[in-house]
């Protein structure tokens, strides 16, 4: 991507997001008492004027796109293995969606060793026995001081249970 | 009582082996608690908070004030080493100080940071001395309106931090200044955008959303591209900070320890818009400006004395007027009134040995800083030695740790990972993440005061214009907005003018 193709994208997001927020998303889902007299003071004047100013913003992106001199020179870091990249993406985000749903099943401790692993998997580590001793370690020596010098009331979940 | 009387009055209440102790154990535990992403110095005062009720009230007082002077420097270490601030104050400190860890120069950005840190330590507490009684008078005449329009200012702070491109970094703050509406009305506690969840009902956690903006994304990266690291030094290096650095970099560190003093002195503010402006101001004064925010030493300074300059300057209205500066001095009133203390006016009067105790306790801590703060540089160092695929996964495990314990709650783990996956976009895109953060901290404020001014003067706007501190805050704004759009003006010009040269050759 150029700078130009960015600075359109972003504009064109922008000006469609706007629209969104003031003829959908406010309206919808920012709620004000219907004796307010004042526009000034309903909780609805803030973000009408936030949108509005979105909105502004992303024309002012778009004009500043077209304004800029076309080069080809792309401003991201080209990736040998894009296909490849784009899979690890969705493998971290499924490890993210995965963390959550088993934090408050198999609790922080052992949801942590799995996460850290699978991360360090999905980064293929030059050092994988390391990298499982640290995935041990680490989220328990986390727990030690979160739950027993910090106080912190760690998710233990179902299973085992940490002292 | 003379100066003199007050002073040895002071010295008489601290000038023991133990109140000494309790101070460099508060900066160690507070260096230590400031470096763990997710714990921050408000965590670490909290955390220590119950152990001083069984000591004498100046020395758990200097153990608490110790431990929040350690956790604002504290924080700056991750900031650089691993790019997530150990606290929010240090957010302005990852601009140049990550830049400079990718460069190698890790040691060099830590080294001045430290230096920068103490020497606005310094200042800080000798303006509380000199100056508490004045700057106090001064931030007791400010009302909403005033607020509006010293925040409206702050916002311009933007411009300084946006990086290649003014309209992405006003993107980014509008981004942040929206998801700031999320929760509760502030004046009828109507929802906005809370789709009917209660975790959400109080808006973002901060924690949460910093953490996410400036931690996840880098881990994501990691796996974007796992081995982009690869022959790109990232230890502390053999490069350390010279006193020619620091001697460059003087005005800066002097610059941002005074807007430090100044912000600090002004309750709510707090240390990252201090810092942020005093990075934005040292990097338009700068010869070397272009380099700013690709590892300029100078940016580092600027950081480090902004934040650093607030943690005496908060205590002024605290110890003048009982009024907490920030939520650290919050939590800090609570250990004076488990003591019997009331800070205000009347302490000056009724207790004037600890109040001059405790100045000269803020001074050594400054020099406490500076020992303890080179030892922990030096402890930390190996986590810039640790494989980066392996360092990754351990902040993503801290990451879920730190964020978990702010509020107990699984919720704002959620939050942080969503928040990372918009930073990670962001970073795509090139939209800068620090414009967000601004915003996203100084909007509720803004809304705030702006709402409470209309409902004082009924809908009128001329009560924005009531005096001489709103006159100055607008002038200020329009100043800096029209400097602001001259340079982004003769910036464009200059990109095409440097692209029709390209094109012709």
């Amino acid at each position: 991507m150029t700078n130009r193709s960015i600075q359109l994208q972003l504009g064109i997001g922008a000006c469609i997001a706007a629209v969104f927020l003031v003829l959908a998303a406010i309206p919808t889902w920012v709620s004000a008492p219907s004796n307010v007299s004042n526009i000034i003071l309903s909780p609805l004047f803030w973000p009408y004027t936030l949108g509005t100013i979105t909105a502004l913003v992303g024309l002012a992106l778009i004009a500043a796109g077209f304004r800029e001199p076309e080069t080809d020179e792309p401003l991201n870091e080209p990736i040998e293995d894009p296909q490849n990249a784009w899979l690890r993406l969705v493998g971290a985000a499924i490890i993210m969606v995965a963390t959550m749903l088993l934090l408050p099943r198999l609790g922080m401790v052992w949801t942590c060793m799995l996460c850290f692993v699978a991360m360090a998997f999905l980064y293929r580590t030059r050092h994988p026995v390391a990298a499982v001793i640290c995935a041990v370690i680490v989220p328990l020596v986390l727990y030690a001081f979160f739950a027993h010098v910090a106080g912190v009331a760690i998710p233990q979940g179902h299973f085992v249970r940490l002292p | 009582m003379s100066f003199t009387d007050s002073l040895m009055a002071g010295l008489s209440v601290v000038g023991h082996i133990e109140a000494f102790l309790a101070l460099a154990v508060g900066v160690a535990i507070g260096v230590i608690g400031g470096a763990i992403p997710g714990m921050s110095a408000t965590m670490a005062v909290a955390l220590t908070l119950p152990f001083t009720f069984s000591m004498q009230p100046i020395t758990g007082i200097l153990l608490l004030l110790g431990v929040y002077k350690g956790g604002i420097f504290g924080g700056s270490i991750p900031a650089i080493l691993i790019k997530t601030p150990g606290t929010p104050a240090s957010s302005a400190t990852i601009l140049d100080g990550y830049p400079m860890a990718e460069k190698g120069e890790a040691g060099r950005a830590l080294g001045m940071a430290l230096w920068a840190s103490c020497t606005a330590d310094v200042i800080s507490n000798l303006s509380l001395i000199v100056f508490a009684g004045w700057l106090a008078s001064f931030a007791l005449s400010f009302g909403p309106p005033e607020f509006f329009t010293l925040i409206l200012f702050s916002l311009t702070i933007i411009a300084g931090v946006s990086g290649d491109s003014l309209l992405r970094g006003a993107l980014s703050a509008m981004l942040g200044l929206l998801l700031a509406t999320v929760g509760l009305d502030l004046v009828y506690g109507t929802n906005r955008f809370t789709f009917g969840d209660p975790n959400l009902m109080g808006g973002l956690n901060f924690i949460a959303v910093l953490i996410g903006l400036f931690a996840i994304p880098e881990v994501l990266a990691m796996a974007w591209h796992p081995t982009a690291h690869l022959g790109k030094a990232r230890s502390l290096g053999n490069e350390w900070v010279t006193f020619a650095d620091y001697r460059r970099c003087f005005k800066s560190i002097v610059r941002g320890s005074l807007i430090g003093v100044f912000m600090g002195s002004i309750p709510g503010i707090g240390a990252a818009p201090s810092a942020f402006l005093s990075y934005s101001e040292a990097r338009r004064n700068s010869p070397n400006k272009l380099n700013f925010g690709k590892g300029e030493v100078e940016g580092v300074a600027a950081s480090e004395a902004g934040n650093n300059g607030v943690a005496g300057a908060t205590l002024i209205p605290l110890l003048a007027l009982g009024v907490p500066g920030d939520v650290i001095t919050a939590i800090i009133i609570g250990a004076f009134m488990i003591h019997g203390l009331q800070p205000g006016p009347m302490m000056f009067v009724l207790n004037v040995d600890i109040i001059y105790g405790l100045f000269i306790g803020l001074i050594v801590s400054s020099i406490f800083l500076f020992f303890i703060g080179s030892a922990a540089i030096r402890g930390f160092k190996y986590v810039a030695d640790i494989p980066k695929r392996i360092l990754m996964p351990a902040v993503l495990v801290l990451c879920i740790y730190g964020v978990y314990a702010v509020n107990n709650n699984i919720f704002d783990v959620g939050v942080m990972f969503v928040m990372g996956w918009v930073g990670y976009f962001m970073m795509r895109y090139h939209i800068p993440a620090a414009p967000f953060l601004i915003a996203f901290i100084l909007g509720p404020l803004l809304e705030d005061n702006f709402r409470q001014a209309m409902l004082m003067s009924g809908s009128n706007w001329t009560i924005l214009f009531r005096g001489p501190i709103t006159w100055f805050f607008w002038a200020a704004t329009a100043l800096t907005v029209i400097a602001i759009v001259r340079l982004a003006m003769s910036n464009t010009r200059n990109r095409r003018l440097v692209g029709n040269a390209g094109d012709d050759s």
